[in-house]
């Protein structure tokens, strides 16, 4: 069994995409409350890290336990995991054809069998809270990307989960919309929720991160404080990657 | 490098290429001319024909039509209730009437975006369906009871389109899923299905139902040959949307289904309230012009032997005194297909053009 | 590792249900249907094919008999399928670029001409056009009145034309030179893009052609029946004509409506093509300065064409399976002959089985030719969306 303060442990864990081996042997303990950025660069396996934690994707070595359920690619209720682990994309993936507040409303009702009455109250409390209730019944196209982005954040959290799992979700956006964005990712940690980020806003890392968590070529190169990380790395990969991100 | 070649002679160059540019300007514009007065001689040619020397009483034949050197709408005039109406009795035309305009209500209405929902246009088509279905057959609330095969023209027509539209789209839907899902034996035996289906000439497939099945089934499992013809036409309407709806379906972004996935949400869900919504927006001018051709493919049900419009509007010319008139005749039949399938695929063009814009 | 979990197993049993009772479905079906056929005295088996049919075929590439066997008069009506798809192909083709090209051409009256075909052809059943035609051509006058074009006698009785006085093997073996020439064409142009083959491609296709026609001459003058003229001109004798080829009424409206109703198809295929060739690129080649031919040959039409051909595949394939409707006017194709000789001799399930064969022949053939094709013009890469 796991250790009940842990949310996510995953041990050993393989995924290969045909002869590419994308994770090699990722061991990552999240405990509850904690807060973990993930950065690498690109091809360096955290997406893929990421995504295998609500089954996005499918590992095929290794285990996954998260809030104390084993998952893999047999496993009959991940939709009951995956209802309490909220992901926020890189490109928003907000239904088009559906108002924001309908957005937020759909899992809730269909998933958790809320009321609509109570689903709504609840999506325009987040709404409120990421500072876009006044836009609840436009549709995504007509918002801007950071609007957006804090609708689809909104929206995971109407499902009230107990884990939040960003895949770069900032990544797509212009720069001026990138700080609206964080700022709302700084309220939520600092309300107490788990939280996994792939990012690399390394600002963020340093403000909000109990962990940083470096990756490259598949593995975990270096899982440390942000102070530990950013000020004195042991690997060499990192202060070459810590160089290039931090130069600009 | 400073030696360019200076010595080309610039100014006669200009020259020319002006001047081969007025040469060509003029051309374009004979060209125009010429075209432009032919298209109007020949418009002025066929208006002259159908109106200015046509003939409309209903006591002229071929002489009197002759004679007056245009069109000779007597025909229509004295055979309009046969091509619309068959053999259905003479006293009752009326629900025939009626029945016609409850569908052609059902399709403009099904045009309306704030019916876009699959209840609602369920409902529709299904109260639309009923109450045609009533209303022709009769025996229910003191109509009198007029059995399928008297029916004939435009209602029989329109009974097989929304019939076979009615079946054919949920199964459409269907054998899309059945398709598109990721067990491979599943979806392999759904292509070979409806690609064999395809592949087919649709009067094969309607032959081989209306003509063929009584030879080979069991008396019991036959049934009347409009609902073989109909379940033919129904298969092959669904094969053709299946594929449009799965086009549909892989035109969706990849990161809809994830988002869905990610709060839990189930296959059925998904489906239902996620993906297949957004399959049939992007489908949609494919979906309209594919219900136009199925529209206008009812037109094969002559081969098999029934009295749709224009098998009723062959036997309106095909007697000793109106030989003569079938280019009016078809002419009559053609206008009246043309103006169901132009506007529909008008009013599809439309919401591309819309589509295209919102894109933007 | 990995165990046989019940949510595989579930699947599993899934797809197994499924495939087996589709082939269920499909075995009953074929078993009823042997039963049904058994009682009415009729033996399943691919025997009757050697029988003779007993009735006699309208229209036939060879002259056919009712002592003809059921694969003659099958082949027969396949040939004659494939006649009137060739013929009906090449001429909507023909006419869908003139229409598409007066579609985008920047002259008005021309879009309107277009515009007016395109509209009035694709919105009135094929079936009502076929009617239609039939009608008109069987009331055009009789043969002693034939309209007369150029040599050519347009009647009642259908078209009369002037043909050459050759032996039939020299007619086939020219047609096959004339295919073989126009692949050769084909196969240069598309697949030949690399090597030396690809510098040299022009003079060998012209070479090609020279050649091709130079053989064919030949044949013509090799294979003259002697003692008559070269050119056997249609002359109208007593109530008929003689001499020349007759073209049947039946024959000549199915090609004629599948040409004017896929002209219209096509038309806007080419249309749609040339639309999706970006006006960034015909700027980028003028800004080159290329030539206004060469930016329509080297540039717009290869781009177009790439746009085009799934798009064309689908309606060849569509107006193939349309010439079927040629039974309406009792053109014996394919379909018409297995029609006739189901209700004929019974033979039902291997005449149906005959049929699917058939098509799905024609139809995976096109549908390779032109796989083949766009895999071969394919731009490589990934190219960015515009």
């Amino acid at each position: 069994m796991s250790s009940p303060d842990s949310a996510i442990l995953i041990s050993a864990l393989n995924k290969h995409y045909g002869t590419y081996h994308a994770l090699i042997n990722v061991d990552l303990a999240v405990a509850h409350g904690q807060k973990v950025v993930i950065c690498g660069p690109s091809g360096s396996g955290k997406s893929t890290l990421i995504r295998c934690i609500n089954q996005l994707e499918q590992h095929d070595g290794g285990t996954i336990r998260v809030l104390g359920t084993a998952i893999d690619a047999d496993t009959d209720d991940i939709n009951r995991v995956r209802q309490d682990v909220g992901m926020v994309f890189q490109h928003f993936n907000l239904f088009p054809h559906m108002t924001i507040l309908e957005n937020c409303i759909l899992a809730p009702m269909l998933v958790r069998k809320v009321s609509r009455s109570d689903a709504e109250a609840t999506a325009m409390q987040y709404l409120e809270k990421v500072h876009i209730g006044d836009q609840a019944s436009k549709y995504p196209g007509q918002l801007s990307g950071g609007q957006q982005q804090r609708a689809a954040i909104a929206r995971s959290l109407s499902m009230q989960p107990r884990i939040m799992l960003f895949d770069e979700p900032t990544s797509a956006l212009d720069p001026e919309m990138v700080s609206e964005v964080l700022e709302v990712m700084v309220s939520l940690a600092a309300e107490g929720m788990t939280m996994v980020c792939v990012t690399h806003e390394m600002g963020f890392a340093r403000r909000v991160a109990d962990r940083v968590v470096f990756m490259d070529r598949g593995e975990i190169v270096e899982d440390g404080s942000p102070e530990s990380f950013f000020d004195n790395p042991r690997n060499e990969r990192t202060a070459k990657f810590l160089s290039q991100v931090l130069k600009h | 490098m400073s030696e360019l070649n200076l010595s080309l002679p610039l100014a006669p160059t200009v020259a020319r290429v002006a001047s081969r540019r007025v040469i060509k300007r003029l051309l374009s514009v004979l060209l125009s001319a010429a075209c432009l007065s032919m298209l109007i001689w020949v418009a002025w040619l066929c208006f002259e024909w159908a109106f200015v020397n046509a003939t409309v009483s209903s006591d002229a034949r071929q002489a009197e039509c002759v004679a007056g050197g245009g069109a000779c709408w007597s025909v229509i005039v004295n055979r309009w209730r046969l091509i619309f109406f068959g053999l259905y009795p003479f006293e009752e035309h009326w629900r025939s009437v009626a029945a016609c305009s409850i569908i052609v209500v059902t399709v403009i209405l099904s045009c309306v975006p704030a019916l876009w929902t699959a209840t609602r246009l369920g409902i529709l088509w299904l109260v639309g369906f009923t109450g045609f279905y009533i209303l022709m057959r009769g025996g229910l609330f003191g109509l009198s009871l007029i059995r399928e095969e008297q029916w004939g023209g435009l209602s029989l027509t329109l009974f097989i389109f929304s019939a076979s539209v009615l079946i054919g789209m949920p199964l459409a839907i269907v054998l899309a899923l059945l398709r598109d899902t990721k067990l491979p034996w599943i979806s392999k035996s759904t292509g070979l299905i409806i690609d064999t289906i395809r592949s087919l000439p649709l009067l094969s497939i309607l032959f081989a139902f209306a003509v063929v099945l009584p030879f080979m089934l069991p008396d019991m499992m036959v049934g009347e040959k409009l609902y073989r013809v109909i379940v033919a036409y129904a298969l092959y309407f669904a094969a053709y949307q299946a594929e449009i709806i799965r086009g549909g379906l892989q035109g969706v972004p990849k990161g809809q289904d994830e988002a869905a996935k990610a709060m839990g949400m189930s296959y059925r869900h998904r489906m239902a309230y996620v993906l297949l919504p957004q399959a049939f927006r992007t489908s949609l001018p494919a979906t309209i012009n594919q219900f136009v051709v199925a529209f206008m493919e009812t037109s094969l049900v002559v081969v098999v032997g029934f009295f749709d419009l224009l098998a009723s509007g062959n036997a309106a010319y095909r007697t000793a005194e109106w030989t003569f008139a079938f280019v009016e005749v078809y002419a009559f039949i053609a206008a009246i297909y043309f103006i169901f399938s132009f506007g529909l695929s008008q009013y599809g063009a439309y919401l591309e053009r819309r589509m295209g814009l919102g894109k933007r | 590792m990995k165990s046989w979990s019940s949510r595989r197993a579930r699947y599993a049993l899934l797809q197994a249900l499924y495939v087996a009772s589709l082939a269920t479905i499909i075995l009953t079906f074929i078993l009823l249907a042997r039963i049904k056929l058994a009682q009415q005295g009729i033996n399943s088996g691919f025997d009757f094919l050697w029988k003779s049919t007993g009735w006699e075929m309208t229209f036939a590439l060879v002259p056919t008999s009712p002592s003809d066997p059921y694969w003659w008069v099958l082949l027969m009506g396949f040939l004659n399928t494939l006649l009137v798809g060739v013929l009906g192909l090449t001429l909507a083709t023909a006419l869908g670029i003139v229409i598409g090209t007066a579609r985008i051409s920047s002259n008005t009256a021309l879009r309107i001409i277009g515009t007016v075909y395109v509209q009035l052809v694709r919105n009135v059943p094929l079936l009502v056009q076929v009617f239609f035609w039939y009608a008109l051509i069987t009331r055009l006058p009789s043969p002693k009145n034939a309209i007369n074009i150029g040599g050519v006698f347009l009647s009642n009785r259908g078209l009369y034309v002037p043909r050459l006085n050759v032996e039939a093997w020299a007619t086939l073996a020219s047609a096959a030179i004339f295919a073989a020439m126009l692949l050769v064409c084909l196969w240069l142009s598309v697949f030949a893009r690399a090597g030396w083959l690809h510098a040299k491609r022009q003079p060998l296709m012209a070479g090609s052609v020279a050649s091709g026609l130079a053989i064919m001459t030949m044949l013509f003058v090799m294979g003259h029946q002697t003692g008559t003229p070269f050119v056997d001109e249609p002359v109208f004798r007593g109530l008929n004509f003689r001499g020349g080829s007759h073209i049947q009424p039946e024959f000549f409206t199915i090609v004629l409506a599948i040409a004017i109703f896929g002209g219209a198809y096509v038309g806007e295929i080419v249309r749609g093509g040339f639309l999706a060739v970006s006006p960034g690129q015909i700027e980028a080649a003028r800004s080159l300065g290329l030539k206004t031919w060469h930016v329509f040959s080297r540039i717009q039409f290869p781009l177009a064409m790439r746009a085009m051909l799934p798009m064309l595949t689908n309606q060849y394939i569509w107006l193939i399976k349309a010439t079927t409707l040629g039974i309406v006017v009792g053109f014996a194709d394919l379909f018409m002959v297995i029609a006739t000789a189901i209700t004929q001799s019974g033979q039902t399930l291997e005449m149906l089985g005959i049929l699917m064969g058939a098509f799905l022949l024609i139809n995976i053939t096109i549908a390779t030719v032109s796989n083949r094709i766009n895999s071969a013009i394919a731009l490589k890469g990934h190219q960015a969306r515009g």
